[in-house]
């Protein structure tokens, strides 16, 4: 077993990452910091293969405005003293990354073109200047940060425990075990904070998405952190064949789903919105669209004017590549009609955390989308914006917790047996993680599990989920390290899967990203969070209560009221 | 889904397997680059990117989710 010691080590090289690396550094440039990522060193995470339109809350814009939005937007389920501080920060990052090289588009007169989301008054969607090249030039801008600064990155490393300060016997962290799943090489990274910025989980659906695989969530929870919104999916609307990067601005400019009639059906289920609205509420228009048979959907892009295809036109990088070969296989994307699919995208649970990211056990904190900001309905942009903020938030936080605290050492006979615990499985005889993957899609995918959920499909899910354990996932095997990697993700993506089937069931109540055909209405005894606690291994969910005598902003309206479906 | 490196074109450089986020890609005891582990493929096509001589093709359509609708 290898032994790297660091003052503070990083889990995740995306956005939020780099971000935190960033906060850590400029606030103590003594401090060592180490980013280890599962994938190649300096890859960027998905902030690298995404658009890089921003939102941002510009100088003279009202955060205040801003919070009442999402107030809205999220039927309440928001933590408004915590968005209020994201938003007065937007605009800092905004600057910074043009500082660092990133352009936006402008209009001939040099003011920021922008697209308002989701019917909103308020949000607003900074497109970049170049389609295609957003996230290219955003993992250029932080790398030359990175080398800047003298943050540490390692790559190809999957992390399995964060380790606690037995010495002390405080709940504090004192590093992290993981292998290099190339080498196989066991590693113990001793550190005096740990920043936790992996993402959240997918069930792996294939382009963009299948990085995160709920090693976040699951670390932190057995690190000891609870966790919130997990009732919450990203189901997201896309073609059924292949995927498309973008699609948050194509509504607000006039796309619009139309069933195998013709009819735009979004304007019967929502007359105020019609089509330009927040996926989670177009896919539950798809699904009743196809079980009514009006399937299949295609997306009519007619209405898009001219002068708004260069926000919506890949001009290079790997969109205009993927356009092309699309193109090359018979299909224009701007002309062509082809059917689109709902599809379990994400979770959208994460961890409960205090305003700069703490999880609850002293030295972890968690940056990016592994805070649990949004319940499951979600505008273009908005992760890029706040995995930087809320990274350079943790970043700042972990380096001024380490100089007003004793140093720790981490218990290396206790490194050593949980790394020989992972290995175990590897070389025995049993089930491959990939089929026990597809049997866990194939368990989330159903639509009254993950859509229009009903008591019935997520009990039938759960027993699915038991058998599954106890059946297959105990005789799980890894041939080599590789596998061991994605033997590791499978098990996290089972405990998500737990996690998520324990919050639906829990939340009787129809609200931002969840929707119980059983219980369609949102219920005021449950403007609350849903918080999944560690109780004996196992989640055990309890409502917290928004604190809204605590906030500016009463909840009044609610977005899912423009609904009749 | 990535569907073929041609061995003739392949150098052997290195630079698809380096630049793979999942672990797809991987080196032959000839020195050229092989696809050790298709499944994992999520089609970003960065491999394709990289190749300074494109011998690594990917297709544009993705591996099919279970469909929600059984």
């Amino acid at each position: 077993m290898e032994i790297i010691k660091t003052d503070i080590l990083i889990i995740g090289g995306g956005s939020s990452g780099l971000w935190a690396a960033k906060g850590a550094k400029e606030q103590d440039p003594s401090l060592e910091v180490l980013i280890v990522d599962k994938s190649y060193p300096d890859w960027g995470g998905l902030m690298s293969l995404s658009g890089g339109d921003l939102e941002v809350c510009l100088q003279g814009d009202s955060p205040e405005k801003w919070v009442k939005d999402f107030v809205y937007y999220w039927d309440g389920l928001c933590e408004q003293d915590v968005m209020e501080e994201l938003w007065q920060q937007s605009h800092g990052i905004f600057e910074e990354y043009q500082r660092l090289g990133c352009t936006y588009l402008k209009d001939n007169e040099g003011n920021y073109r922008y697209v308002h989301q989701r019917s909103l008054d308020t949000v607003k969607l900074f497109p970049v200047q170049t389609k295609g090249t957003g996230g290219k030039n955003m993992r250029k801008a932080m790398i030359s940060e990175m080398d800047r600064l003298g943050v540490k990155r390692m790559g190809r490393v999957e992390i399995t425990e964060i380790l606690k300060d037995v010495h002390s016997g405080e709940n504090r962290t004192a590093g992290a075990v993981g292998f290099n799943y190339v080498t196989g090489q066991r590693i113990l990274f001793e550190a005096q904070c740990v920043i936790l910025a992996a993402g959240i989980a997918s069930w792996k659906p294939s382009y963009n998405q299948n990085t995160a695989s709920g090693e976040g969530p699951v670390l932190a929870f057995r690190a000891g952190a609870q966790l919130q919104n997990f009732e919450f999916l990203h189901i997201w609307n896309v073609p059924k064949y292949f995927e498309w990067e973008g699609q948050t601005v194509l509504m607000p400019l006039g796309a619009k789903f139309v069933n195998k009639n013709g009819e735009t059906f979004m304007d019967r289920y929502s007359p105020k919105f019609g089509a330009n609205t927040d996926p989670h509420y177009l896919t539950r228009g798809m699904a009743l669209e196809t079980l009514a048979g009006n399937a299949p959907i295609h997306l009519d892009l007619s209405a898009i004017p001219e002068k708004d295809y260069p926000i919506i036109k890949p001009k290079a990088g790997r969109q205009l590549i993927h356009y092309e070969k699309l193109v090359e296989e018979g299909i224009d994307f701007f002309r062509d009609e082809f059917e689109w699919i709902p599809v379990v995208q994400l979770s959208n649970g994460a961890v409960k955390t205090g305003r700069n990211g703490e999880s609850g056990v002293d030295g972890l904190y968690i940056a990016g989308r592994l805070r649990s900001l949004d319940p499951g309905v979600y505008m273009g942009g908005f992760a890029l914006m706040t995995t930087a903020v809320t990274g350079r938030q943790a970043g700042r936080a972990a380096a001024d917790f380490i100089s007003g605290h004793d140093r720790v050492t981490a218990d290396t006979a206790y490194a050593e047996k949980s790394l020989a615990g992972t290995f175990e499985i590897v070389g025995k005889e049993g089930i491959s993680p990939s089929e026990i993957l597809e049997d866990l899609q194939k368990i989330i995918a159903p639509y009254d599990v993950s859509i229009l959920k009903t008591g019935e499909g997520l009990t039938r899910a759960r027993l699915q989920l038991e058998e599954l354990r106890s059946e297959k996932l105990s005789r799980m095997t890894a041939p080599d390290p590789h596998y061991l990697l994605k033997a590791e993700e499978v098990k996290s993506i089972a405990d998500v899967t737990e996690y998520y089937l324990t919050s639906a069931l829990f939340r009787t109540d129809s609200r931002a990203g969840h929707y119980r055909a059983d219980y369609p209405e949102h219920y005021d005894d449950w403007l609350c969070w849903v918080v999944l606690k560690n109780v004996a291994g196992k989640p055990v969910p309890e409502k917290r209560t928004v604190p809204i005598e605590m906030y500016k902003h009463s909840v009044e309206r609610y977005y899912s009221d423009n609904f009749n479906m | 889904m990535i569907r073929s490196i041609d061995k003739e074109l392949c150098i052997g450089c290195g630079s698809c397997v380096d630049n793979c986020p999942l672990d797809t890609l991987r080196m032959d005891e000839k020195g050229k680059a092989y696809i050790a582990y298709p499944e994992d493929c999520h089609t970003c096509y960065l491999c394709e990117q990289a190749c300074p001589v494109g011998a690594v093709y990917v297709h544009p359509f993705k591996k099919q989710f279970p469909s929600a609708f059984g």
